[in-house]
């Protein structure tokens, strides 16, 4: 492969980081905010991609404009997750980490199959959106208008959630929530809303996720287990509660495993990404931004 | 006193005195429900004949080993390793290996699988032990997705193709058995119940004291001069050693392996989550949760799989969901209580 | 005056009858074992279709040129319908065995079909060979299978080693027509289906003289394919000879188009290729791509039951038989077929009956000449067929005297 070629793969690389990056910013969140570690992340990607076809298939509008209306749905989706499943594992105060873990790899199982069950195991696509088939060729290096996009929406959502966190009195309360839960109480902060919220919001930024995948990517029921364990690997490479973690790490994890693809037989690709993780966990043991 | 043994403090007092004996005779009473629950799943295999049943009870037995196995690391140790699965794939292999190209028999594929497991436990845990919490647990994962990974692609180990176990006569020295089940009951039964008896010792030794005391607070325990590295490399060599030993009984079962059919994801879940429904870091924990999962999982998949509409997956998730919240404390609770209100 | 040889048939008769009576307690059952849930459940429910479309010709008297057809029920067990029992395996070896046993055992199926995954098919297999159970291979290609020597294994249609003799085959015609045909590029996913598959297609590359421009192995249900497919383009092979699955299908043909790289040619190892989702996501893309296949519907125009299985599959499942399905479809008849010929539901009987199998191949669906299984269970006589994608439906190009025309060749000229 020439110099050209190169370029291309890590430009790619880059396109898909940034969607990486997406997709975990939601987990990291709500780890950040309460130590749990939801387990059915991916299972919410897969159900805001449905979210997204069906709005495109019965409604006929196209996934760049339902994808408010996507991040809206999955918001009470998260919300409801916690409230009405979480919550409730939280109890046990001993051993809560395997304890969320399995309630909520419950929850995913469950997902799945009330998936299966009411949109059958068939793969989907959405055919005819605005951004299909069109690329930009930048210079020899072919960009699909669609991961572009994707690109795009994941930087704005970043540069959004920065603001959230740092300007408005949501944002403070969580970032207070999750420094110190028993002093918040003594301010007037309801820890149980902040965490109903932090979970609505952390589902919201994967429906954004789910809405700009589904531009490309084909969607069944089992399509969450793809990108959950990237997803995991980015949160925790980039530190647990980093949301700039999440997306420096997103962009890290999708230029190596392209640049991995390139230099190995692709099968491997994946080895890139997890030595790339333990190595880094070794000499960082809280990630590159975590805080711990 | 309940169930996961935490032992009260020393001392000569009185008190303290009937403590330790009331602990000695709780010690007994575990040894004895260990005898009659070993003594009557031996008498199981009489009254259940149906070969799929006894397939189901094979697998739970199993389980409940591997489980327990986990549990020394996870349980007792706090170290909640989701890459289980790389030493039962290394087990699994290791023994149909051996016994394929080199007639070795499965009893000594699951010792030399064992050790094997146990050496690349020691790998694992130095590149993984300084991280804490779920950054260890991703750690893990990653660490059987790379073994997963590197036996696709080896030819050695027949890569995506597997390897074959060949057809033979029946034969407890080859442990291979064409129909009947039996020989394979009691071989899981032996291994859960040598699994069961490490636990129990384990509960009222030196090690298991140093692994309580790193799982409930690791820099008290330093400071009280437990080595807690190397602490929690014991707890997951011997964890290590018993789960390849039954990934090595499993090749033996099936008479076939290949990489995601011993190291996918789903079987390091499958280890964790009986001990999470049964107790954690309890001894018999493991065992109820095992007894209860595996069934369910067997059962809602050929009764209700057939389907093809997910049904069997929603009602499994929604039970899991449901027993993880109720109970997160686990199911041995229920009994903890009775044998309390004595 | 009765005597020995009036007893030995009136016994004979009674035994028969008996047999007969027991299957004719109404019904005669079969096991499927497929997947049924997980992320190839679609499979299990195309099967699904494929076989209830079966069970109508065996079930009900249908006035087609098959076995089966022409009675309701089976006329040898006296009219007995056959039922199927259907089993998830879930993609693993030792969940098939589990339900294979289940069903044997509690069930008692007379047979078991299945299982599409080739390690499922042989730990499925090896279990009925132990009970005396036969098992038919519907859809698994592997070529080990039939290699282990087991009496009760049967496969009706071809394995990966005839599917790409016939592409090579192909090829060689189309060089030998003075076509440019110099290099192939291997791609393919990292499960036994990619493996076999490529560890055949390496073989005839080198044997028959073609360059292999590209290897590459990819991760199976990858998120991205660009550095894969950047590596397809770089090498740019005359022919790009894909193994993949639907997910992988759609997203590599996509990602060829993002990276504005049409290749020559593409023949591909059915699969994915032929699948709906993957047509109706990216067909646009395909036009003149050739893929091995089982069957074609182009076949319907000269063989009236070809059609109307067609039809009558459609009507269940929304889509075309493809290669897949139809393979099931014919398992499931052959099968049927052998019990009636057996008279009977004993493993060893309909053994022998499938042992004995001999239908001429313009008595089924197929483009096959004949059903005849050799010792080891093969049917040697599957002979694959190519077809084009052309005008959104395929067309056979190959073997030549099948074909409906010349293909289209090359594909991006």
């Amino acid at each position: 492969m020439n110099a050209a070629a190169w370029l291309q793969v890590l430009a790619s690389g880059l396109l898909m980081g940034l969607v990486y990056g997406l997709v975990a910013v939601g987990l990291s969140l709500i780890f950040g905010l309460m130590d749990v570690v939801n387990f059915a992340h991916g299972e919410f990607l897969m159900l805001a991609m449905y979210a997204a076809f069906g709005l495109f298939s019965f409604a006929h509008l196209d996934p760049v404009i339902a994808l408010p209306l996507v991040a809206a749905a999955m918001f009470g989706v998260g919300a409801f997750a916690y409230a009405g499943v979480v919550r409730h594992a939280l109890r046990f105060k001993a051993n809560t980490g395997m304890v969320q873990i399995f309630a909520t790899f419950g929850l995913a199982t469950l997902i799945q199959g009330a998936a299966q069950y009411l949109f059958s195991p068939d793969y989907r696509s959405i055919k005819g959106g605005w951004l299909e088939g069109h690329t930009l060729n930048v210079g020899g290096v072919f960009l699909p208008s669609a991961q572009v996009y994707a690109a795009l929406v994941s930087v704005l959502a970043f540069g959004g959630l920065y603001l959230l966190m740092t300007r408005t009195d949501f944002g403070r309360a969580l970032e207070a929530t999750r420094e110190d839960k028993g002093a918040v109480a003594l301010v007037g902060i309801d820890s149980n809303r902040v965490f109903t919220l932090g979970w609505g919001l952390g589902a919201a930024l994967v429906g954004v996720a789910g809405a700009v995948l589904a531009t490309f990517y084909y969607i069944h029921p089992q399509v969450g287990a793809s990108f959950a364990l990237i997803a995991y690997v980015t949160v925790a490479l980039g530190g647990f509660g980093s949301v700039f973690g999440a997306l420096a790490a997103g962009v890290i994890v999708g230029i190596v495993e392209a640049g991995t693809a390139a230099l190995l037989p692709p099968a491997l690709k994946a080895l890139g990404v997890y030595l790339l993780y333990l190595a880094v966990l070794f000499l960082r043991p809280q990630g590159l931004f975590g805080k711990l | 006193m309940d169930q996961t043994g935490t032992m009260p403090a020393v001392s000569n007092a009185p008190a303290a005195t009937a403590a330790r004996s009331t602990f000695a005779q709780q010690r007994r009473r575990q040894l004895l429900q260990g005898a009659i629950v070993l003594l009557l799943i031996t008498l199981l295999p009489l009254f259940v004949t149906n070969a799929y049943l006894r397939n189901v009870l094979v697998l739970t037995l199993l389980y409940a080993a591997l489980a327990q196995s986990w549990n020394i690391l996870g349980g007792y140790c706090g170290q909640v390793s989701l890459g289980h699965a790389l030493y039962f794939g290394v087990g699994a292999y290791a023994a149909s290996k051996l016994f394929v190209d080199h007639g070795v028999v499965v009893w000594f594929g699951m010792l030399a699988g064992g050790a094997l497991a146990a050496l690349l436990a020691l790998v694992v845990g130095y590149a993984c032990f300084r991280l804490k919490g779920h950054y260890f647990s991703i750690a893990t994962i990653l660490f059987a997705e790379i073994g997963l990974t590197l036996l696709h692609n080896w030819d050695y180990v027949g890569a995506a193709t597997g390897i074959q176990w060949p057809f033979g006569a029946d034969s407890w020295w080859t442990l291979q058995f064409a129909r009947d089940k039996t020989p394979y009951i009691y071989v899981a039964l032996g291994l859960a119940a040598i699994v069961w008896l490490v636990t129990w010792w384990i509960e009222d030794s030196r090690w298991g004291y140093w692994w309580r005391a790193v799982k409930d607070n690791p820099d008290a325990a330093q400071s009280l001069g437990v080595t807690v590295f190397r602490s929690k490399m014991a707890a997951s060599a011997l964890s290590a050693f018993f789960t390849a030993a039954g990934g090595a009984f499993y090749a033996a079962f099936v008479s076939y392996v290949d990489p995601d059919s011993v190291m996918n994801f789903r079987f390091s879940l499958l280890m964790a989550l009986p001990v999470v429904l049964g107790g954690i870091g309890t001894l018999w924990g493991p065992v109820l949760g095992a007894a209860l999962l595996i069934p369910l999982t067997e059962f809602s998949r050929s009764y209700l799989g057939g389907g093809g509409n997910g049904v069997d997956l929603m009602i499994y998730g929604a039970l899991v969901m449901s027993v993880a919240l109720i109970k997160p404390e686990g199911l041995v609770r229920l009994f903890a209580k009775r044998m309390a209100a004595r | 005056m009765i005597n020995r040889r009036d007893t030995l048939i009136g016994l004979a008769g009674l035994a028969g009858a008996l047999t007969a009576a027991r299957a004719q307690g109404g019904e005669v059952v079969i096991g499927a074992i497929y997947p049924m849930t997980g992320p190839t459940a679609q499979v299990g429910t195309d099967a699904k279709h494929a076989f209830d479309t079966a069970l109508e010709v065996i079930n009900t008297a249908v006035s087609l040129e098959l076995p089966t057809a022409k009675n309701a029920g089976l006329a040898g067990l006296g009219g007995a319908k056959v039922r199927i029992v259907y089993a998830d395996h879930q993609a693993d070896p030792q969940k098939g065995r589990a339900e294979a046993e289940r069903l044997i055992t509690q069930e008692k199926v007379a047979a078991i079909v299945g299982c599409f995954h080739s390690s499922v098919s042989t730990t499925v297999s090896a279990t009925c060979e132990r009970y005396g159970v036969p098992f038919v291979c519907a859809d698994s290609s592997s070529p080990s299978l039939h290699r282990r020597n087991l009496k009760f294994f049967f496969r009706t249609a071809a394995h990966d080693e005839m599917f790409s003799e016939a592409m090579f085959n192909f090829l060689d015609a189309q060089k030998a027509k003075g076509q440019k045909i110099a290099s192939v590029g291997l791609f393919y996913e990292d499960t036994i289906f990619g493996s076999d598959s490529s560890n055949v297609q390496r073989k005839l590359a080198q044997e028959r003289g073609y360059k292999v421009a590209c290897d590459i192995k990819y991760r199976n249900s990858s998120p991205s394919l660009t550095a894969e497919v950047q590596q397809i383009k770089s090498a740019s092979p005359d022919v790009l000879m894909p193994s993949s699955y639907t997910t992988d299908a759609i997203l590599l043909v996509k990602t060829m188009a993002e990276l504005g790289y049409k290749p020559k040619s593409i023949i591909a190892q059915a699969a994915g290729f032929v699948e709906k989702p993957t047509l109706d996501a990216v067909g646009d893309r395909l036009g003149g791509m050739i893929t091995r296949a089982s069957f074609s519907v182009d076949l319907g125009e000269k063989r009236a039951s070809a059609h109307a299985i067609n039809e009558k599959f459609k009507a269940r499942a929304g889509r075309d038989l493809n290669d897949q399905t139809s393979r099931q479809f014919t398992a499931l008849i052959v099968l049927a077929d052998a019990i009636d010929r057996a008279r009977s539901t004993d493993g060893q009987k309909v053994r022998d009956a499938l042992a004995a199998t001999d239908i001429p191949g313009d008595k089924t669906i197929m483009p096959w000449s004949r059903v005849k299984f050799g010792a080891d269970g093969q049917n040697t006589f599957a002979s694959p067929v190519l077809i084009q994608y052309v005008g959104n439906r395929f067309v056979t190009v190959y073997p030549f005297e099948v074909a409906a025309g010349a293909a289209q060749w090359p594909m991006n000229g």
